[in-house]
């Protein structure tokens, strides 16, 4: 090594100082690119990364936003329809100018899949490749179904029905999910190879659990929850009790209500399929339906435990077609004449905490009042048909130990709303994921899937500055007057409109590639590339010179940067 | 060709064969007409530069700096209150081995105000590390001039040209003014190794701290010491070229057997050599010892030139107050090694402009008789004008 | 023209390239740093603090300035910081020469590359010591002769280099080691200097303010003053963490307010007239801007009515600069104080529209 020796003057070479590795000042803390959970995916039932796929129609490219759609939820199209979108509960731009409409966005870019014929991202499976059995093709079943083959398993599933779709067919009006897109794309699910269909084969008629797990490698339930919950008020039960999920499907079957929903109805429960009911009733000509429920609308105080449970759109288009709602309170008594019904008595009640801490249900004595009726309706949930499933049910439903729905039996798992505390397509569309996964693992090897369990970005972790203000795209709706029972009342994005909400993503916990960091850096300690970064970033770190100051942390739009105790 | 000219516009018409890029100059109080002459030769096309007529003369000695960094043959001239304010700079232009070429019409630095030669200007920034370069006569200051240029740009130390404010800078002489072939041959275009260049990008006046400070300045020494040979040999060069010398280093005329000596810089030495003819014979001879380079100090030349004397008087054209003259302090301490040095007598004359005539040639001589002659003085200070405390 | 081009398509096509320099051979830079799209002109491995807006803003500078140019600094932190033999951060030819003579310095490299012919850009840079106060002449003079020089001054407010002493540019109640607050003194006790206004009074081309909150318009200002021939003049907000007393990581925040509340108006001046300014969308209280930094604590004990007073003083400034250059918003405006700063996918939103 040659020494230093003294320039003329003490003239420098230009960009030595990186020979002076200024990182060597960071004492206590440096930055790392922190992946976080947004709030939407966080909140996603089906384990949609949604900020992933915005990410991809911000870069223009809606074909590789679909398919990082697919990767969790093979049912756009339709989830875009039915699902009560959490995420968008969930989403922080709500604190900004409003949450994004990414319900809306998902229905396009379903639709726009169907339309263009995008293929899945799957590969077709060896025909040697491990079979699963899957009973049921519910939304549950047909994610299952899907994910076993994206995973390389061959799926067979077993439906009792003439047709697949389950609740989506049988409990979904077309108002809300057309059944040409319902169609469309579990058609195009179902074609997938390594994928086999077999209808009209019940459980414990035409085919044994028992059977299923000697001649698959494992077996996924998915019955969903065919039978009303039993209802009666105190004992007494009208002879000519209709509950809504009969009604509801009786209605898609048939075009028919019983005479007495002429007149005024009272639907007594608080979930969608009392949402739609109530609204088939009074569309169908009902004089006055009431909702009695023990939930609360949306209201400035509302707390989030004590929401009625239904599709918030729903329940405003509800509303603007004249359905009644009272609120916080539950039937307490029949008024019979004979065994019909012609009155109900309803009386006030809130969710109290009780002495163990869970909430319990109070009846104020002196708020009973009696309204005159023609019908009630019931319509307080469904449980398991628990045909062929003896030994396994554990009171109306299967109740797994884990998120991927594995059963006390051997290879079995449980998932949809057979769980019993589930309650959402979304959410069957996500356990049949995981149930896929842990059958994928258990048949083919594999560690067994692990929990997600990196932090979720709220709000106060993003610096909103960088945001510009962009309104909600709003859709059109059906006014109130034309709506029937076929045509979908809520419309549809068009790809501008789509494209422009999706701007709005704020990336949540994720790398925008704003370049912030990069401008911001005092000392060039952050090097943009595309390329090199293997954490999918757009930048990395220089630690040789960062000075850990936390700059590139504050003005990180999504907190996608997260300053760390040094570590040695 | 020889003419009768103003030293100030003989000076500029010098620089101006020197072809500088730049010129930068204020005229501070007080000032001489080098610039302004300057000035009109650049007005009526003789000259080609950028000349930059700055606010201060702290900016023209900045513009300068900046100037030659960049390349360019860069000039400035001042004086007295001038050098003063420029002298932060003149200290950065040296520690950045920048070269460069200033004319110093010398003259006094105020309180009080004076606008009248003397060199105390120059002597107060004797230690910013140029090269100081006394002139004689206005011919000399010409011809050094030219020679500075050179000087500097081989050395890559700024230079200094002092001339007598006022005594040579507003006086006329017959010049032989050299011409711009020979000028062109003696001086090519300069080509600064170090010139600012973003093809090429340096940084300049870097942040030095403890451990390579003295360094700075021991080669900043060296550099003045090794400019000794080269200012001697530019003067040789100049000299084969115009047949003129300019005075090397120092140069020895008058009586070479004489005991006692007489060293001076600038146009005082002319005077001592008029008195020399006129008084020698009555008041005796004397060895006069004109030195050019005050910085580099030629010691070794000076201690030849002194060898045999008995005294050595030495006039100061400044006064360093509390110490005493500031040559005439250097020229004792560098004959010290000497095994015969001379008795040196130091004598400040002519401060503030005052008139030195011939006839201070019979005084310094009789003085140089005088076992108990002061071995400082104001020499022609007028006792009986000052308060009696003051005497 | 064609030579020009040559020659600067050269020097792009060599910057990054490991110097020829007096020292050691060095390990090349990573291929990463040298593939920057931009200019390092201002490189790592510079000694600022942490957090060090006059870094943050010098490199902007550099990137939309460079490569043909050439840099006088005036003394100060930048200057410091950057230079510590044997090592310089910069990549383009730059010197120092003192504290007050940046201008000069500059007036002279220009009248020299005029002199050779050359095309090369010469850039001043200064702190506001340097050029509020004892550079000022300086500057004044270079102003005045037209030299074709963009001066730059890397504004924070206080001498920081020397151990944080007031300056004429420190603002009103801000306390500074020479101006510290105590009970007979709320901080400094003067105004800061309207030093634009000066500037643009030499009738030049071009002056205008920015800070390093709003990089994008930054840079739009540098480059359009290197796009004009003769003296333009830059002010940029620098906050310095050390002498305001504010946490590293909120350099940007806090020049962002200090935008935002009117007490630095971000303004554009050609000729001496006020031709553009960047519109405040939702001007913010002052003491948003105070609350975050150490230098105005003294103005927060609200048992103190000359704290509220001079609160008040402070608010009424602001007000004064917003009614001066007219800075309040109307409407939502792409290049107002909201709307510079926002982003998309891919970069600054202002890039795209």
């Amino acid at each position: 090594m040659t020494m230093t020796r003294l320039t003329r003057g003490a003239w420098a070479a230009p960009g030595t100082s990186l020979e002076f590795k200024t990182g060597n000042w960071r004492s206590t803390e440096r930055p790392v690119h922190a992946h976080a959970k947004a709030p939407c995916h966080a909140a996603c039932p089906a384990g949609e990364d949604q900020q992933a796929w915005f990410a991809k129609l911000q870069e223009g490219q809606p074909q590789q936003a679909w398919r990082a759609l697919v990767h969790a939820n093979p049912l756009p199209a339709i989830t875009g329809r039915v699902c009560p979108h959490p995420c968008e509960t969930a989403c922080n731009r709500a604190a900004l100018d409003g949450a994004l409409a990414i319900h809306n966005v998902e229905r396009w870019l379903g639709d726009e899949a169907v339309a263009r014929g995008w293929a899945y991202p799957v590969d077709t499976p060896a025909p040697d490749a491990p079979r699963v059995a899957i009973v049921g093709a519910g939304p549950g079943g047909l994610s299952a179904a899907y994910h076993c083959v994206r995973l390389g398993l061959n799926a067979a599933l077993f439906e009792a029905a003439p047709e697949a779709g389950g609740l989506l067919r049988s409990a979904i009006p077309p108002t809300r999910l057309p059944r040409d897109t319902l169609d469309a794309e579990l058609g195009r699910l179902l074609a997938l190879p390594g994928i086999t269909l077999n209808l009209r084969a019940r459980l414990g008629r035409d085919v044994t659990l028992d059977g299923l797990r000697d001649a698959f490698g494992a077996v996924i339930l998915s019955p969903g929850c065919e039978l009303p919950k039993p209802w009666s008020v105190r004992g007494a039960v009208p002879a000519d009790l209709h509950d809504g999920l009969h009604l509801l499907r009786d209605f898609m079957d048939h075009g028919a209500l019983p005479d007495a929903a002429r007149g005024d109805v009272i639907v007594h429960g608080g979930g969608n399929t009392a949402m739609d009911i109530c609204r088939i009733m009074k569309r169908a000509g009902a004089n006055r339906v009431t909702l009695i429920t023990a939930s609360a609308l949306p209201g400035p105080n509302t707390a989030r435990d004590d929401l009625i449970n239904v599709v918030p759109r729903e329940l405003e288009e509800a509303l603007e077609e004249g359905i009644e709602v009272i609120e916080h309170a539950t039937v307490s008594r029949l008024i019979m004449k004979g065994s019909r019904v012609t009155g109900v008595e309803i009386v006030s009640l809130r969710k109290e905490p009780g002495p163990d801490g869970r909430k319990r249900r109070v009846e104020f004595e002196g708020t009973e009042r009696v309204l005159p009726v023609d019908m009630v309706v019931p319509c307080v949930g469904e449980q398991v048909s628990p045909d062929g499933f003896e030994g396994v049910l554990d009171g109306a439903y299967f109740w797994p130990d884990d998120a991927w729905g594995r059963l006390r039996e051997d290879g079995v798992f449980a998932i949809g709303d057979a769980r019993g505390n589930r309650g959402t397509v979304a959410a069957a569309i996500g356990d049949g994921r995981l149930a896929a996964q842990a059958v994928a693992a258990r048949l083919l090897g594999g560690d067994a899937p692990v929990a997600d369990l990196r932090p979720e970005r709220g709000v106060a972790g993003l610096n909103t500055a960088y945001y510009p203000a962009m309104r909600r795209t709003a859709v059109a709706k059906l006014p109130v007057a034309k709506r029937g029972f076929e045509t979908e009342i809520e419309g549809g994005l068009s790809r501008a409109e789509a494209m422009a909400e999706a701007e709005r993503c704020l990336s949540c916990g994720n790398c925008l590639a704003c370049d912030n960091c990069w401008t911001m850096c005092p000392d060039s300690a952050v090097i943009k590339t595309v390329e090199a970064a293997t954490d999918g970033s757009h930048y990395v770190f220089d630690l040789d010179y960062c000075k850990g100051c936390g700059l590139c942390a504050q003005e990180c739009p999504t907190g996608y940067i997260q300053m760390v105790a040094e570590t040695g | 060709m020889r003419e009768a000219l103003e030293g100030s516009l003989a000076i500029a018409r010098a620089v101006a064969m020197a072809k500088p890029d730049v010129v930068a100059a204020y005229p501070i109080t007080p000032q001489t007409h080098i610039v302004e002459n300057l000035s009109k030769l650049v007005a009526e096309g003789d000259l080609h530069t950028e000349f930059v007529s700055v606010e201060s003369e702290f900016s023209a000695a900045s513009v300068v700096l900046g100037a030659a960094a960049t390349g360019a043959r860069a000039y400035t001239a001042t004086a007295s209150q001038g050098v003063l304010l420029m002298s932060e700079v003149l200290f950065n232009i040296a520690g950045l081995r920048i070269p460069l070429v200033m004319t110093v019409a010398n003259r006094a630095v105020g309180a009080p105000l004076s606008i009248w030669n003397d060199q105390s200007d120059a002597m107060a920034v004797r230690d910013a590390g140029w090269i100081h370069l006394h002139c004689a006569s206005n011919q000399e200051a010409v011809d050094t001039t030219i020679q500075a240029f050179r000087i500097a740009e081989a050395t890559e130390l700024p230079v200094m040209v002092c001339m007598d404010g006022f005594v040579l800078t507003h006086t006329m002489e017959v010049i032989d003014m050299p011409g711009q072939a020979q000028v062109d041959a003696f001086l090519p275009p300069f080509a600064f190794s170090r010139a600012l260049d973003s093809a090429d990008p340096r940084t300049v006046g870097t942040l030095v701290d403890p451990g390579w400070f003295a360094e700075m300045r021991h080669s900043h020494h060296a550099a003045m010491g090794r400019a000794l040979g080269v200012i001697e040999k530019v003067d040789a060069d100049f000299a084969k070229l115009t047949g003129r010398a300019s005075g090397g280093l120092l140069t020895v005329t008058g009586d070479p057997d004489a005991r006692v000596g007489i060293l001076a810089m600038g146009s005082v030495v002319g005077t001592l050599e008029a008195g020399l003819a006129d008084f020698g014979t009555e008041a005796g001879t004397a060895r006069l010892i004109k030195l050019r380079a005050f910085r580099p100090f030629p010691a070794r030349a000076l201690r030849e030139a002194v060898a045999g004397l008995d005294t050595l008087i030495v006039i100061d054209r400044a006064i360093s107050p509390g110490l005493g003259g500031i040559v005439g302090s250097e020229v004792s301490a560098v004959l010290q090694s000497m095994t015969a040095a001379p008795r040196v007598l130091n004598y400040a004359l002519g401060l503030g402009g005052r008139d030195i005539p011939e006839s201070v040639y019979p005084a310094l001589i009789a003085a140089a008789a005088n076992p108990l002659a002061p071995r400082f003085a104001v020499f022609d200070a007028d006792l009986d004008k000052l308060m009696p405390e003051d005497r | 023209m064609v030579q020009d081009s040559t020659r600067l398509n050269g020097l792009r096509a060599k910057h990054g390239r490991p110097p020829a320099g007096p020292h050691e051979p060095q390990a090349a830079p990573s291929t990463l740093r040298q593939g920057q799209p931009r200019f390092r002109g201002l490189e790592a491995g510079h000694r600022a603090c942490q957090g060090c807006g006059e870094a943050l803003a010098a490199r902007i500078v550099m990137e939309n300035a460079g490569p043909d140019v050439m840099v006088a600094n005036a003394t100060g932190c930048l200057e410091v910081f950057t230079t510590p033999w044997p090592q310089s951060a910069w990549r383009v030819p730059w010197m120092h020469s003192l504290f007050e003579n940046a201008a000069a310095i500059a007036s002279g490299m220009e009248a020299a590359l005029k002199a050779r012919g050359r095309n090369t850009k010469v850039l001043a840079f200064g702190g506001d010591g340097g050029t509020y106060d004892i550079g000022f002449q300086a500057l004044s003079g270079m102003l005045e002769r037209h030299h074709d020089v963009l001066y730059v001054c890397y504004d924070n407010e206080a001498y920081m280099n020397t151990g944080i002493q007031r300056s004429s540019s420190t603002p009103h109640a801000a306390s500074t080691t020479t101006s510290p607050a105590g009970k007979e003194r709320m901080g400094k006790r003067h105004l800061k200097k309207d030093l634009l206004s000066i500037i643009a009074a030499h009738h030049i081309p071009y002056a205008a303010s920015a800070s390093v909150a709003y990089p994008a318009d930054l840079a739009r200002k540098v480059r359009y003053a290197m796009g004009i021939e003769g003296p333009t003049f830059l002010v940029v907000h620098s906050p310095c963490p050390l002498g305001w007393r504010h946490a590293s990581a909120l350099t940007v925040e806090v020049a962002r307010r200090a935008v935002e509340c009117g007490l630095f108006p971000l303004v554009e001046l050609e000729r001496g007239a006020l031709t553009n300014i960047m519109p405040i969308r939702t001007p913010r209280p002052v003491v948003d801007y105070l609350e975050l930094q150490g230098r105005f604590a003294h103005l927060f004990d609200e048992t103190d009515t000359r704290a509220i007073e001079e609160r008040d003083h402070l608010q009424a400034l602001a007000d004064h600069n917003i009614l001066t250059y007219g800075l309040a918003g109307t409407g939502d405006d792409p290049v107002d104080t909201t709307g510079i700063a926002h982003v998309r996918r891919g970069g600054p939103l202002a890039e795209r529209t």
